[in-house]
């Protein structure tokens, strides 16, 4: 089953808290904001999830020198736009681990290794993972790093993961559960929740 | 950072020196060479002929052919809708010091519809060479770089082959961004070891399949150092009586190349006249009816003029030699050189950072084979050197 993943990025540096990746991917394949990902740590004993937090796409000097000239062909701009791995490098907030099959929503006993192949988290796994809600303190408590936004998007794209009549109440629950942790600062709970009703909407 | 440059600074100096005396001696010699060029374009085709003949097999010259030499010919005009295929070769050596041996051919291949406004294909084919007959010749001795270069070669040429029989009937223009002539037998062609031999005949092979399509096979040289008009030249300014091998060795016109000697005469998107490569590998090309012809092109694009090599099959057919005129200067307007030819390098290239993901790989490999990947001491030695020290000041 991990052979058939795509290969999002390739861990460059990592720690406890996070990992970084570095890949290139055509557009279509592109991570996406508030993304679910895992990298394998401990010898492929663990698998550590983050949700992607930042995506940035290096220089790339061909594209700036076409986006330059007077006139690409109509061929060119199809290859640079739909052929041409797009240097990427993803920021990922670790939030759990899986081991033995079983998920935990806590920090990983070690960070993944250089060059670990990062992939996307398939629905049924980010359903799995987010039978519990654990995770949320942990990240709403991550300095340096858009925290609200990423777990809106985040919880919004776990909604989309399950059946369509149990969207709207899983993001319910998860508003309750932010609640509880920012209970003291309502302005940002109010923006979160705001970003979770736009996915319950959708 | 190891590398001392206060100590370099005074030699970087002498380099720039160099450079410029270097320059100042071509400026001298210049004209003197385009004087001899025009007067050599005026002998007679026969008593060129005969110092060639006289200049003997290891003479590396050029032969004239039938368009004057002083020409500049523009562009023809393309079709609306044509082909541009690009192919590009990367390559790991061998290397003793590894977990485990192999080495890897990597090409990379762009195919482009001008006038379709498609997409392009885009292909990347990795080849892994392991098994024992891969990594050593018929005489026992290890695989080393040039053969791995040449294996390279040939599924470049390959590849090219593969993409023109998509298109049997319809113009295509078919790049290497290399001499057609195959640098391993070049380098190699005196010993002639079996498994040169062997590349030699599947590389011609290749060629035999592009020219039974219509494709107009062409290899680009980017600021060539080529001098075998130069050479020409050289050997016509000897009286025929004095032309032997040993004099027409000896150069006239030394810190020159020939695109020093066309820069001047061709306007932008112009090429010069066709040229045929003197060589005994050429006359074994020549044999199978590839014999290598070339010609300079002012590429219109910062001025550059590059060298394009053809086949006699192109040169000879005014349509297939039109396709690679005008078409290599369209694919080189926004990129100066070929569009198809820098993607295909862009799709071929192995990174360190690739070369990091595939020896992981095949540490994995190994550790499931219940086999612990080890390399050797002074790999490992130069590891720990290479690092990033931790320690900054």
């Amino acid at each position: 089953m991990t052979e058939k993943r795509t290969v999002i990025g390739r861990v460059t540096r990592c720690s406890i808290r996070g990992f970084v990746g570095g890949i290139r991917l055509r557009q279509p394949d592109l991570p996406v904001f508030g993304g679910w990902c895992q990298a394998p740590a401990q010898g492929g004993e663990t698998a550590v999830v983050g949700l992607i937090y930042d995506i940035s796409i290096e220089d790339d000097e061909l594209a700036r020198q076409l986006a330059a000239a007077d006139a690409p062909s109509p061929e060119q701009q199809a290859d640079s736009q739909l052929n041409r791995p797009i240097p990427i490098e993803l920021q990922a907030l670790t939030v759990g681990y899986r081991r033995a099959g079983t998920w935990v929503q806590a920090l990983p006993p070690q960070p993944p290794i250089t060059l670990a192949e990062i992939t996307g988290l398939e629905p049924a796994e980010v359903r799995a993972f987010t039978q519990r809600l654990d995770f949320l303190p942990l990240a709403l408590s991550t300095a340096e790093v858009p925290a609200d936004q990423v777990v809106a998007a985040a919880l919004r794209q776990a909604a989309e993961a399950r059946p369509r009549d149990e969207r709207r109440p899983f993001l319910l629950q998860a508003g309750q559960e932010c609640a509880r942790w920012l209970g003291q600062d309502l302005g940002r709970l109010e923006r979160l929740l705001r970003d979770l009703q736009a996915g319950g909407e959708a | 950072m190891s590398l001392d440059l206060a100590r370099l600074l005074s030699q970087v100096d002498q380099l720039g020196a160099e450079t410029a005396q270097r320059q100042v001696e071509r400026a001298a010699a210049l004209p003197k060479a385009q004087a001899a060029l025009h007067q050599a374009a005026g002998l007679d085709p026969s008593a060129i002929q005969q110092r060639i003949e006289r200049a003997g097999d290891r003479w590396r010259g050029a032969s004239p052919g039938s368009e004057a030499w002083q020409i500049s010919l523009p562009a023809p005009p393309l079709p609306p809708r044509w082909h541009a295929i690009g192919a590009d070769g990367s390559q790991v050596y061998p290397d003793r010091h590894a977990a485990a041996q192999f080495c890897l051919v990597n090409v990379g291949s762009l195919c482009l519809t001008h006038g379709s406004g498609e997409a392009p294909v885009a292909s990347s084919r990795p080849r892994l060479l392991f098994r024992q007959d891969e990594l050593t010749t018929t005489q026992g001795e290890a695989v080393d770089a040039a053969l791995v270069n040449g294996m390279r070669d040939v599924a470049e040429m390959t590849e090219l082959a593969d993409l023109a029989e998509r298109f049997p009937a319809e113009p295509t223009l078919a790049l290497l961004d290399n001499g057609l002539l195959l640098w391993l037998a070049l380098q190699e062609f005196e010993r002639r070891a079996p498994e040169v031999d062997a590349l030699l005949k599947h590389y011609l092979g290749q060629m035999d399949r592009l020219r039974r399509t219509q494709a107009a096979l062409a290899g680009v040289i980017d600021r060539p150092r080529g001098t075998n008009l130069l050479r020409l030249v050289e050997l016509c300014m000897l009286p025929p009586e004095q032309v032997n091998p040993e004099s027409a060795r000896l150069r006239r016109f030394p810190n020159l190349v020939d695109r020093d000697l066309l820069e001047t005469l061709l306007p932008p998107g112009h090429r010069s006249a066709m040229f045929q490569v003197v060589s005994p590998l050429n006359a074994a090309f020549e044999a199978r009816g590839h014999g290598v012809h070339f010609f300079y092109l002012n590429t219109g694009y910062d001025g550059q003029i590059a060298r394009v090599e053809v086949p006699a099959w192109v040169a000879e057919d005014a349509d297939r030699l039109s396709c690679v005129h005008a078409g290599i200067l369209e694919e080189c307007r926004l990129t100066g050189i070929p569009y198809v030819l820098v993607r295909a390098h862009e799709l071929a290239v192995v990174t360190q950072h690739d070369r990091s993901a595939l020896e992981s790989l095949i540490a994995g490999a190994l550790l499931r084979q219940g086999i612990e990947p080890r390399i050797s001491q002074k790999s490992t030695t130069k590891r720990w050197t290479a690092s990033r020290r931790r320690h900054r000041l």
